[in-house]
């Protein structure tokens, strides 16, 4: 049953709002989750997407492996047709965004939010890009004991080595990088990933000749299948709990459940925050309005505090869509890490030589598991996909129309551009001989990138996001200084084809759109609106240097959560 | 100009689109299912970016030469698209899903034009070419002669060539009367190529039919039933791999522990160890950070 009124109400349920809404319950107050998507893996919603199902959840004895087993079924296309931002119903499609050129906002909707596709890397921000790139009102060490808070929640742990991970370490080390054994980085090098996955049984050694199941009991762990893209249940006949990724779902959720304070509702998509304004100029968050997405109604809920945890898209959208005072920084600085493929493509015989095998088999091990760090740069990591999602991010889009219309004559690359055609098919008829390496750049927060509303262009829930990314001159030359890192690499690897995507804006890490410092202060409160918080990504103040963000978003909103009980409770 | 003849061309789609007649017979399931118009263009895009390749039998075998029209990829990609995307608004078609079809493939006959005015086109078009992309169940070529559209006749490089224009400009976003917006010319272009690529090359022929609930769709999860699978040598998804070939790391790291099951490097001591370790929680100095790069002001 939902209440009329709670001490504190969280709007998503993604990668970072249940971490506040842990930190708030095991405080002793009463926490409303509404969360836009549907809740996989729980026995009050049998089919998410077929029928509405019950009301709420306040249990965690609700949560099923089963139903995850059943609901995550990793194929690919399947997956992201239900997990990307949109209604629960399957048969209504992807809430519309505006997005610039052919690239994409990648987000899910749903219990778990984007970490439902997130491949679990979980390292933390560039201490110099908190501490010295002058965007932070809060130091690193300020964060430090909330990592290792989070870390310990998730598991973090140093990824596994599977064929394609030795293949990039090699590289890297005979292109002269070193090994990093850190946490906290601060001169370039390589480094398995920290990731929030279970690491794999011992059993699934190369030597150990296993040929049992890989399913629950007989396997723990990891299963070093892919799959996390798509959701990943393994192991598959795990309990909830015993699932190898450790997604907010898997992680945070039962923790908030299991205190009995906190009730979350899916298919509840909040559309406006209520204010009073008793004295004075500044008004109070005193709760908000939400539309259920099966039955169209809406309702209100009462709060001593509201915090906006919709992702960094939808809770600047949110703001300029309810009547909140205006900030000139609403919505504005996005980061989103302006990304890059670059593919690595061998002959089975070097392979041999290299790896002990002739292909690569980049559906074997975690999605993405090898890592270099480059601060004041970006990074690199290693990415295995299913042939479908690996067409769409490495060959399907780029900014310098298809390969067949450049001609990379000097460049590192032997090809750059889309491919399509007879080019795409006889690439890709070398899947199994592929690696491709991720982009991420260092892109710093310019005002006129972010998000804005236009009154007109609007869905069921009001003016859409319309949003607006245009990389500096800086954020080109750090990208295109990772490109080339990676393609050295790739050849020090002994790739006998290397191929730039040039990939054009895409949006896999959003952040920095309620920047700290500029829209919330350093315990994430509005300036302008009193109770009211942000915990998701658009609180961080920059793209943390680089690093994949949710370490850093899910420690920042747990230290909200501490100064949320300390300043009004 | 390119812009104004492309807005053109929306404007009179996004006309089609919400005429009142249009959408109540569609919603009353009456109309055709897909315009003819539409069916070939689609044809015309699937056969381009996912083509029969006769000549790659030789080089790399015969597997690889059927395309995407074989398995029938553009009227999967018309369903997709039409019932992609959600304005929730219900005048605006079923389920509130914007239909999108029709309109790409308007969009992408004003690049058609907008190449051949260029002189960009590498060969004729041909209403030949286009009518020889009609399948056996499609109505007669002297049906659908009046439908097809100048993309439909650009040989394949040149509906390549025409996708690649609209990356060139993003369609002016204006509002309507209708909470319409005008289509993204960019969108366009990630969808006819980057969607196509990842349908044809996910498990999506393998289902009996995709549109049905998810607790009703069966996947034999098997490459016999899906082409693209043996053509890329995807095996299927799997529940687990014993792949594990150990932690890198050096003897004195953290990292990891145990034997060296291989050696990455001699002389730094970089090597695969057999058992896993974790992080150092190091101390740490930024006070040397100089920024590689220029930095601009926000
Ligand atoms: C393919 C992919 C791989 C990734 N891999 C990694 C990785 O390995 N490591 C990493 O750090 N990051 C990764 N990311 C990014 C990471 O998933 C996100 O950065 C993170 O989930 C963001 O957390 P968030 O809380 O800000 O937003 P989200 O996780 O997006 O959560 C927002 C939630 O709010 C809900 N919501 C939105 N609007 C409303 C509303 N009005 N009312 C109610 N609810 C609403 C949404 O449905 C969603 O559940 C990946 C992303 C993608 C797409």
């Amino acid at each position: 049953m939902v209440e009329n009124a709670y001490d504190a109400v969280v709007v998503g349920a993604g990668g970072d709002g249940p971490v506040t809404a842990w930190k708030l319950a095991e405080a002793g107050l009463s926490v409303l989750v509404l969360e836009a998507g549907p809740f996989h893996g729980n026995e009050q919603w049998p089919n998410p997407h077929e029928e509405p199902g019950g009301e709420a959840s306040s249990s965690v004895e609700d949560l099923s492996g089963d139903l995850l087993d059943e609901q995550f079924t990793t194929r690919e296309l399947e997956m992201i047709t239900n997990l990307v931002f949109g209604p629960a119903d399957h048969e209504r499609g992807f809430w519309f965004r505006k997005f610039p050129g052919d690239g994409a906002i990648l987000q899910c909707a749903g219990v778990g939010g984007t970490t439902l596709h997130y491949t679990g890397c979980h390292p933390r921000a560039y201490p110099a890009s908190i501490d010295e790139q002058g965007h932070w009102p809060i130091e690193y060490a300020d964060l430090v004991p909330y990592y290792r808070e989070v870390e310990e929640m998730c598991e973090v742990a140093p990824a596994p080595v599977t064929a394609k991970e030795e293949l990039f370490f090699r590289g890297a080390e005979a292109a002269g990088w070193d090994l990093i054994e850190d946490l906290n980085v601060t001169e370039p090098g390589y480094r398995p990933q920290p990731n929030a996955i279970r690491q794999p049984d011992e059993k699934l050694h190369v030597d150990g000749d296993y040929d049992g199941e890989f399913t629950y009991p007989d396997v723990e762990g990891d299963t070093l299948a892919l799959g996390n893209i798509a959701g990943n249940p393994h192991p598959r006949g795990a309990p909830f709990e015993e699932k190898a990724k450790r997604a907010s779902n898997v992680s945070f959720v039962p923790a908030a459940l299991r205190t009995d304070n906190v009730t979350i509702r899916p298919n509840a998509f909040v559309t406006d925050v209520l204010t009073e304004t008793p004295r004075g100029d500044t008004p109070t968050a005193t709760g908000v309005e939400f539309r259920d997405t099966w039955s169209g109604a809406t309702e209100r809920v009462d709060a001593e505090v509201v915090v906006l945890a919709a992702g960094a898209i939808e809770t600047p959208r949110l703001w300029l869509n309810a009547d909140l005072p205006e900030n000139d920084w609403v919505g504005r600085g996005l980061t989103i890490h302006f990304g890059d493929n670059v593919m690595g493509l061998w002959d089975g015989d070097d392979l041999e030589e290299t790896i002990g095998k002739p292909t690569v088999d980049q559906h074997e091990g975690q999605d993405i598991a090898a890592r270099l760090d480059y601060p004041g740069v970006g990074m690199l990591q290693t990415v295995g996909t299913a042939p479908g999602i690996g067409a769409i991010l490495g060959f399907g889009a780029s900014a310098s129309g298809f390969a067949f219309q450049n001609d990379p004559a000097d460049a590192p690359w032997d090809t750059m551009g889309r491919l399509a055609g007879s080019d795409l098919k006889r690439l890709l008829s070398d899947y199994r001989r592929m690696l491709q390496v991720l982009v991420v750049s260092d892109d710093r927060p310019h005002q006129r990138n972010g998000v804005s509303v236009a009154p007109g262009a609007s869905d069921e829930h009001g003016p859409i996001p319309i949003v607006n990314y245009e990389p500096s001159e800086g954020d080109r030359k750090r990208r295109d200084e990772l490109a080339e890192t990676a393609a050295e690499i790739l050849r020090e690897a002994g790739a006998s084809h290397v191929h730039r995507s040039d990939s054009p804006p895409t949006a896999l890490h959003v952040h920095s759109t309620m920047r700290m410092g500029k829209v919330v202060d350093e315990a994430c409160e509005a300036y302008d609106v009193d109770r009211l918080f942000v915990a998701d990504h658009s609180a961080l103040a920059n793209g943390v240097g680089g690093a994949n963000p949710t370490n850093t978003g899910q420690a920042l909103a747990a230290r909200t959560g501490e100064k949320i009980v300390e300043r009004h409770f | 100009m390119v812009t104004s003849r492309i807005g053109a061309w929306l404007t009179a789609a996004r006309r089609s689109l919400t005429s009142t007649v249009g959408l109540l017979l569609e919603l009353l399931g009456i109309g055709p299912d897909v315009d003819p118009h539409t069916r070939v263009t689609f044809r015309a895009i699937a056969d381009a970016v996912v083509p029969e390749t006769p000549a790659l039998a030789e080089e790399i075998g015969p597997e690889h030469v059927a395309g995407g029209l074989a398995i029938d990829l553009d009227e999967f990609a018309i369903t997709y698209v039409d019932d992609g995307f959600q304005f929730g608004l219900p005048h605006l078609g079923p389920q509130g899903n914007i239909p999108i079809a029709d309109p790409i493939a308007h969009v992408l006959d004003a690049a058609a034009l907008t190449l051949v005015e260029r002189g960009d086109n590498e060969a004729e078009p041909s209403l030949d070419r286009a009518l020889s992309l009609l399948g056996p169940d499609d109505p007669s070529a002297a049906k659908t002669e009046d439908a097809v559209g100048p993309f439909a006749k650009l040989s394949r490089r040149d509906r390549l060539r025409a996708i690649a224009i609209l990356d060139e400009f993003e369609v002016e976003f204006t509002p309507t009367d209708h909470d319409l917006l005008e289509l993204d010319a960019g969108l366009v272009g990630q969808l006819v190529v980057g969607f196509m690529e990842m349908i044809y090359y996910s498990e999506w022929q393998g289902y009996d039919e995709f549109t049905q609930p998810p607790s009703r769709r069966e996947h034999p999860n098997d490459p016999a039933a899906v082409q693209s699978w043996r053509q890329t040598g995807f095996p299927g998804f799997a529940n687990g791999y014993a792949a594990l070939r150990g932690y890198v790391g050096t003897a004195d790291g953290p990292l990891g522990d145990g034997d060296a099951w291989t050696t990455i490097d001699e002389s730094t001591g970089v090597a695969i160890r057999r058992e896993p370790g974790s992080f150092r929680e190091n101390e740490y100095d930024t006070s040397g950070y100089e920024e590689p790069f220029p930095v601009e002001s926000g």
